[in-house]
């Protein structure tokens, strides 16, 4: 079996622009892309179609070829092994999730006097997918009131979800990844929201990509800090000297 | 290696490589010994495997454990059936915990160690005092931050406990929203510091490059051994020695021991499924709470029917998981400059001046708090966010470089009742019964809650938020901050404990458990840096002592002065 730490780069890229499907039909990939632009729609900003999360989804659902982009982007890598079964399934079942799930968005269509979903007004959209998801369509943050949440577990696999929360986690993964996995065009997403990322997944593991200017600089932990009134400075150097410190540390502010 | 069967005999096996492991690799083949490290994930390394890929890191497990092949189970009481829970998860590779986490490593407090003498009996709850003190473990913290590499600012926490030298590293700057936090807690008279971490800074005295400030951070492993690790650290240095050797891709499934209780070795399945028996003098457990006591439940044997060294009955319960629960504050772009929560090695500002107990919070015990990120754009932090539609778009434009997220690390009291025990339906890919967790917060954990993420809305308002979103602990524990402790208790007592000062089995001399499942209480603060130290002190023993073929116990002093009444 090959380990994971062995697995193979392989030199896939993927183009945005692309209109090839490896999975949608191009009645999929319309209602899809449908959904995904009322899901995060188009603006002042640019949106989720603007975006090509469409692009994103597909190559995602096309197979286990573009799970993990290696380390520096220059392709994916091919999964082996138990990882590689594992992930075979659970694509299958968002294969047979995806099929299903643009057969219901249709199929409301219906409900609501359409032919279909992807040709329906975008308020009649927004009402199929109220109607899919089973709740009100969210409304704007508000400030005047005050609700209270339970803690939940770090991470956020798309796992165990129903369609509905399974296509807005999607949507949202193709707005705001790396742009290596065909979303997140030119990084609009990250335009969008205000996040410098960086040019490419390369510049983040040679010291490149840096966040360094979004730090403080011009304060000092004195001015800063209740109780502080600078560093504490063995100077004996006992302790570097290998021994014990005597516990004469000196403020230096 | 023989292709399957029985491999020649070293003095020391360690299963797990992670916070555990890591010390005692270094420690022991350091002092001469031959020593194999077991890992059941592969080995990755920074340069080769880690990237700043949000999508990787944090969303399509990369480093997180499947659930579907490593399986757990959780249930709220013994009356209920338990449910496929990710509880608790932590990375499974060569490094463990440390190749992806937060990296908070502030030192455990005086008070730690001495929770029951403190504060007596809690109704419902079994507490504890640990079998050495703040004194006892304190070179070896400082061992720790010298030799993985912490940074800190040394005398700015106040009410710390003795130190025998400075960080060897400078504190990153305040993040944006740091600073916000450090002013607001000025106005409310809070000590704050900048949080330890196990990451260096540049300038500092231990000689290693300081790159990486990319801020991907929790949950990614870091491309460049800037932020300390296992893997990066302990790992080399024991591989240095000649004596180590790491076997990764190896499942450790039973402790093998023979009628007297002495431990003969490990059975574990490599990577193709084959079957190997490696002897061993000294059989170390340093997989994690869980799963340490998971092996020990299941090897049988005839001289322990109930699971290795389980003579108490006490193997696996009394577990504690640190619930990670926090405030969000959200501000008006209008008023207020950027707070830029994406930024930062995750962490910023901490304090612990509700640490020590104050019985009019009508609670216990207490932790630490810190500033921390909201995230990155696909997983940022914002409670009840909108998921859909206009709404859903406007909040992450609005919110995301405007709001900031102030955490609490929750140390749950220990109960017998919460514990880890074998799944009786559920198989991990190995075939073996998974880890069953049964856990029901104290009255004392909510109420601590209550207190400490009211008051964590508090400095969020003190520092200008014009709406704050508490997230507390809920009916259950989902193990959300990867800590684990307890599920193998340490004692002075063989009927109230599993383990002695040293980590070693009272019942099966030359087996140590070398991880956090010893604490017989939570602490309040990461535990990481407490295992390192506590598993170097004991391989300090190991090597210098036990298989030296003689025995020390550990001196403590009688309490005085502890105020109660």
């Amino acid at each position: 079996m090959i380990s994971k730490s062995e697995w193979e780069i392989v030199p896939l890229t993927i183009d945005p622009d692309s209109s090839k499907k490896l999975f949608f039909t191009d009645h999929e990939w319309e209602t899809i892309e449908a959904a995904a632009a009322r899901i995060i729609p188009t603006d002042n900003d640019p949106g989720a179609k603007e975006a090509r999360v469409i692009v994103f989804i597909d190559r995602y659902l096309s197979g286990i070829d573009y799970v993990y982009a290696a380390a520096d982007g220059s392709g994916f890598l091919r999964m082996s092994g138990r990882d590689a079964t594992a992930a075979r399934a659970s694509n299958e079942i968002f294969k047979a999730m995806y099929r299903e799930g643009v057969k219901d968005l249709d199929q409301l269509a219906g409900d609501f006097g359409s032919k279909n979903f992807k040709d329906s007004p975008a308020e009649t959209q927004d009402r199929i997918l109220e109607k899919l998801s089973g709740r009100p369509k969210p409304e704007p943050i508000r400030f005047d009131i005050h609700e209270v949440y339970y803690s939940r577990l770090q991470g956020n696999t798309d796992q165990d979800k129903t369609f509905f929360d399974t296509l807005c986690l999607h949507v949202r993964q193709g707005f705001y990844s790396d742009p290596v996995y065909g979303g997140n065009k030119d990084q609009i997403g990250w335009k969008v929201i205000g996040f410098p990322g960086p040019k490419s997944l390369k510049d983040t593991i040679d010291g490149t990509y840096t966040t360094d200017p979004y730090f403080v600089h011009d304060v000092s932990w004195p001015e800063l800090l209740l109780d502080f009134k600078g560093v504490a400075v063995c100077k004996v150097s006992c302790a570097t000297e290998g021994g014990v410190c005597c516990g004469e540390l000196e403020v230096e502010s | 290696m023989n292709k399957s069967g029985t491999l020649d005999a070293v003095d020391v096996v360690i299963v797990g490589l992670g916070a555990g492991g890591g010390p005692a690799a270094k420690v022991l083949s350091e002092a001469g010994y031959t020593v194999v490290g077991f890992d059941k994930g592969p080995w990755l390394r920074h340069e080769e495997h880690y990237s700043g890929d949000e999508l990787k890191f944090q969303n399509r497990s990369y480093l997180w454990p499947d659930v579907k092949l490593m399986p757990r189970t959780v249930r709220s009481d013994v009356n209920s059936k338990a449910r496929i829970f990710n509880f608790s998860p932590v990375p499974s590779n060569v490094g463990g915990g440390t190749s992806h986490m937060a990296g908070w490593t502030p030192r455990p407090r005086p008070s730690d160690f001495i929770f029951r003498s403190l504060h007596g009996d809690l109704h419902g709850a079994s507490l504890a005092d640990w079998p050495y003190r703040y004194e006892h473990l304190e070179p070896y913290l400082t061992k720790v931050e010298w030799e993985y590499g912490i940074s800190g600012l040394t005398g700015a926490e106040k009410g710390a406990g003795f130190r025998s030298k400075p960080y060897p590293s400078a504190p990153l700057p305040p993040t944006r929203f740091g600073k916000a936090f450090y002013d607001a807690c000025k106005k409310l008279d809070i000590n704050a510091f900048p949080l330890p971490m196990s990451h260096i800074t540049k300038d500092n005295a231990l000689g290693r490059e300081a790159i990486n400030r990319t801020s991907f951070w929790n949950q990614y492993g870091d491309p460049t051994a800037t932020r300390s690790s296992v893997a990066t650290t302990f790992i080399p240095d024991a591989i240095k020695t000649g004596n180590f050797e790491v076997r990764a891709n190896s499942f450790v499934k039973e402790v093998i021991v023979d009628d007297q209780g002495i431990a003969k070795g490990v059975i574990y399945v490599d990577d193709d499924g084959i079957e190997f028996r490696q002897e061993a003098r000294v059989v170390i457990l340093a997989l994690g709470a869980i799963e340490s006591a998971r092996l020990m439940l299941l090897s049988k044997s005839r001289r322990f029917p109930d699971g290795l060294a389980n003579d108490s009955g006490l193997v696996g319960k009394n577990a504690t998981f640190h619930e990670y629960i926090f405030a969000v504050g959200l501000f008006d772009k209008d008023f207020t400059d950027p707070l830029y929560g994406f930024t930062g090695n995750y962490q910023s500002g901490g304090s612990m001046e509700f640490y020590e107990t104050d019985e009019n919070r009508g609670h216990i015990g207490g932790g630490i708090i810190a500033t921390t990120q909201i995230g990155q754009p696909i997983n940022m932090i914002m409670p009840g966010k909108p998921s859909w539609g206009q709404a859903a778009k406007d909040s992450d434009r609005n919110f995301f470089n405007y709001s900031m997220k102030i955490g609490f690390i929750l140390q749950d009291m220990p109960q017998e009742s919460n514990r880890v025990d074998l799944d009786p339906d559920v198989k991990d890919m190995w075939g073996l019964p998974v880890a069953r967790i049964t856990n029901k917060p104290h009255i004392n954990d909510t109420a601590m809650s209550r207190w400490q993420i009211n008051k964590n809305v508090e400095i969020l308002e003190a520092a200008g938020a014009i709406r704050t979103m508490p997230v507390y602990l809920g009916d259950e524990f989902t193990g959300n901050s990867c800590h684990q402790q307890g599920s193998v208790r340490m004692g002075v007592d063989p009927r109230k404990s599993v383990l002695n000062e040293w980590g070693q089995a009272h019942s099966a001399e030359n087996v140590f458990v070398l991880d956090g499942a010893g604490f017989p209480t939570a602490m309040g603060v990461n535990p990481t840096l407490t295992i390192m130290a506590h598993s170097w002190r004991c391989s300090d023993y190991i090597a210098k002592v036990y298989l030296k073929g003689r025995t020390e116990k550990t001196v403590l002093e009688p309490l005085k002065n502890l105020g109660r009444k």
